[in-house]
């Protein structure tokens, strides 16, 4: 058939003709809004608040919930945590570096958990065997890791996502979920209650008084961020003074008058000389 | 005095327009009664004693007159067509729909600098454009557009309109020359290399249809394809019809053959240092070419203005306005008013939200379609004239579009390729056309 000359003329004609009596696909864009996805998000970019600080406090729920796991992060947070980058590997000059080192066969040097002081993983090793390495018992994992170090280290959580095959965005953001597993070494956790009759109590000039003291103010950590400034739940009614908790243990010798010095002493008793990332 | 100037301030706007439009449009219009009747009946006398130079003058007039618009309706058609073949939507900003995409090409080009290069052999770079432009319209003059619409029915048309398109070669080669500029001259002598080699084709495959027709004056030959679609010469001549349209695209220098003018090759060929309307000139010759071109086709090979089938036409009404006499006059005095105030009247009747002047303004709309569909259709069936030329109309716009198709679908050829195919393909087939016509015309003559 394709030794008729002219055959291939008339096809093209037959298919332009067709294409004429089609609808068109353009999109009259300041017209008409283009057809997307509502859960498309376009580009993925950070957002800074009016204080120019960084919103993201690198929950890890977007790259957990990204299909495709192209969210990735490295930096450091609002907190100093963490290093926080966003957005495509190839994006970021030390994400290429990798990239370039994965494409030449090399060993790919892992930034963030080398980084972060590397921690003995025998311990974290003897708590996967226990569990099995079996991610559904994450939270018992990482309850017995910070058991083990007394938080939870980066390089631990690292870890426990090679050996277990869980993202390690799936880890952060258990671990980030639960209150009692901490990422911060040996904090403290000053707490005030607000109760109606702590505040009637004083309770609000004892939190002024320790927040002066330490430096902060409720529901802050301190600058060292190694102590932190919390309420407590509500205790039952009928207090002589205001119940103030160091993790979570009552401290009843703390009155509105002595509320300062007993501030003042906490922080000396804790000098700040161990660096907090 | 005070008076007045009180009462003219308390006018609005449209009430001193209409206030000092009236009476001024009733003087002029008295003027202009009085100024016709004195000098009509020497100026007919005048005009009846040269007829054909009238004749001429007015045909030639009219054809660079609807060369404008043929070539914006084409252009139009041309980004409007090309863009639904590629699943785009074309223009569509200026004017409803885009509509005056073209016109807007056309002020774009008037507004450029016209720029004349050091060098250049200015009369003759000057004058190029129109050669070129010239060439193509001379051929509309011997085409019939519709029974009685020709501007000269030459006994020769067919000769005439080759020997004017082979001029535009002329105008192509003036361009090259005279622009001073060797890529322009290389341009022009390709162009010309092709616009010959591609005339002869060309030529040589309406000589079936003339040797069928036994004269070349197209409106004869359109007269002897009257009848249905099955007398027209396409069924006689497909040959001749294939050549032609082939060799007529490289005429037109359209999209497969457009070798002369391929922007992308040598610098736009012989227009490099052409700039502003000067430049634009080429193109609109080369879209009023395409008109001409289809509408060459339709007079050879698809009946010109002929209908395709027996066009049952039972209405046979011959309503001269001349012979209503006085009565044409309050016709035109008063029917305007009257059906305005007719067409409003329902609008203003049945709708309080729409004001007096706005029911007006509808009905002044309405009243005007009416009017026009009533006259042309008055046009329609009283004269002859007007079914033809809808009817040629109608042919020639398809073969415009199969032109732009054509630009939409294939690619361009490489310049031997289309030189080979021109002396080794067209050339040979064109002569076998006419041998074989030749011979079956003396055996239908002679058995």
């Amino acid at each position: 058939m394709s030794m008729v000359p002219g055959l291939g003329l008339l096809k093209g004609m037959a298919l332009t003709l067709r294409r004429f009596f089609q609808p068109a696909v353009t999109i009259k864009y300041p017209e008409v809004d283009p057809d997307i996805a509502v859960k498309n998000r376009g580009r993925l970019q950070l957002l800074y608040d009016e204080h120019g600080t960084l919103k993201c406090e690198t929950c890890f729920q977007c790259a957990q919930a990204c299909p495709i796991e192209c969210i990735d992060m490295g930096g450091t947070d609002t907190k100093g945590r963490y290093a926080v980058h966003w957005g495509a590997a190839e994006t970021y000059g030390e994400r290429r570096e990798e990239s370039a080192l994965r494409r030449a066969g090399r060993e790919v040097p892992d930034a963030p958990s080398t980084r972060f002081d590397p921690v003995n993983l025998d311990a974290v090793d003897a708590i996967l065997e226990d569990h099995d390495h079996d991610p559904h018992r994450m939270l018992s994992i990482l309850e017995a890791t910070q058991a083990e170090f007394g938080h939870l280290p980066v390089a631990a959580l690292k870890h426990i996502s090679h050996r277990t095959g869980a993202w390690y965005a799936m880890i952060y953001g258990t671990a980030s979920y639960y209150r009692h597993l901490r990422f911060e070494r040996t904090v403290e956790e000053v707490a005030v209650c607000r109760c109606t009759a702590c505040l009637m109590a004083g309770g609000g000039r004892v939190a002024q008084a320790i927040g002066a003291s330490l430096g902060t103010e409720l529901g802050r950590p301190t600058p060292d961020g190694r102590i932190r400034f919390t309420w407590c739940p509500t205790h039952l009614p009928g207090a002589p003074a205001p119940l103030v908790t160091v993790d979570g243990e009552p401290q009843p010798e703390v009155t509105v008058a002595n509320a300062a010095t007993w501030a003042q002493a906490l922080a000396g008793e804790h000098p700040a000389t161990r660096t907090v990332h | 005095m005070t008076a007045v100037t009180g009462y003219w301030n308390r006018l609005s706007v449209p009430s001193k327009v209409l206030l000092v439009a009236i009476p001024t449009l009733v003087v002029l219009g008295a003027v202009a009664t009085v100024a016709l009747a004195i000098l009509v009946p020497p100026l007919v006398d005048f005009l009846a004693a040269n007829e054909d130079l009238v004749r001429f003058l007015l045909a030639a007039t009219i054809i660079i007159v609807i060369t404008i618009p043929t070539a914006f309706v084409i252009i139009y058609l041309e980004l409007k067509v090309i863009a639904r073949m590629n699943l785009r939507v074309g223009p569509d900003r200026v004017g409803p729909w885009g509509t005056a995409q073209s016109l807007a090409h056309g002020f774009k080009f008037l507004s450029k600098e016209d720029f004349t290069p050091r060098g250049v052999d200015v009369p003759i770079f000057t004058l190029a454009p129109v050669a070129v432009f010239l060439a193509t319209i001379m051929g509309l003059l011997v085409i019939p557009f519709a029974p009685g619409l020709v501007a000269q029915d030459l006994n020769i048309a067919l000769l005439y309109f080759f020997a004017m398109g082979g001029l535009s070669v002329v105008g192509l080669m003036m361009a090259g020359w005279a622009s001073f500029n060797k890529y322009s001259l290389i341009g022009a002598l390709r162009a010309a290399a092709q616009a010959i080699s591609y005339e002869i084709p060309l030529t040589l495959s309406v000589v079936g249809v003339v040797i069928l027709a036994g004269t070349m004056s197209l409106n004869t030959i359109v007269e002897q394809q009257a009848g249905s679609f099955l007398d027209w010469n396409v069924w006689k001549q497909p040959l001749g019809l294939l050549i032609f349209f082939i060799a007529a695209t490289a005429e037109a220098n359209r999209t497969p053959l457009d070798m002369t003018e391929a922007d992308q090759e040598i610098v736009a060929g012989f227009a490099t240092e052409y700039s502003g309307m000067r430049y634009g000139f080429f193109f609109f010759a080369e879209y009023v070419n395409v008109f001409v071109i289809s509408a060459l086709t339709v007079v050879l090979f698809f009946g010109g203005w002929n209908a395709p089938f027996d066009w049952p036409f039972p209405v046979q009404v011959t309503l001269d306005p001349a012979s209503l006499g006085i009565g044409l006059l309050f016709l035109v005095a008063v029917v305007p008013v009257l059906g305005t105030i007719l067409l409003a009247l329902p609008f203003w009747l049945l709708s309080s939200r729409i004001s007096t002047l706005q029911a007006l303004a509808i009905g002044f709309v309405l009243f005007n379609l009416l009017a026009v569909g009533a006259l042309l259709g008055w046009a329609f069936i009283s004269f002859d004239w007007v079914v033809g030329l809808l009817w040629m109309m109608l042919k020639s716009y398809v073969f415009v579009f199969v032109f732009v198709q054509m630009r939409a679908t294939f690619p361009r050829v490489r310049v031997d390729q289309l030189m080979g195919f021109a002396w080794k393909w067209l050339l040979p087939a064109a002569l076998l056309n006419i041998f074989v016509t030749a011979i079956a015309v003396s055996l239908v003559a002679n058995g």
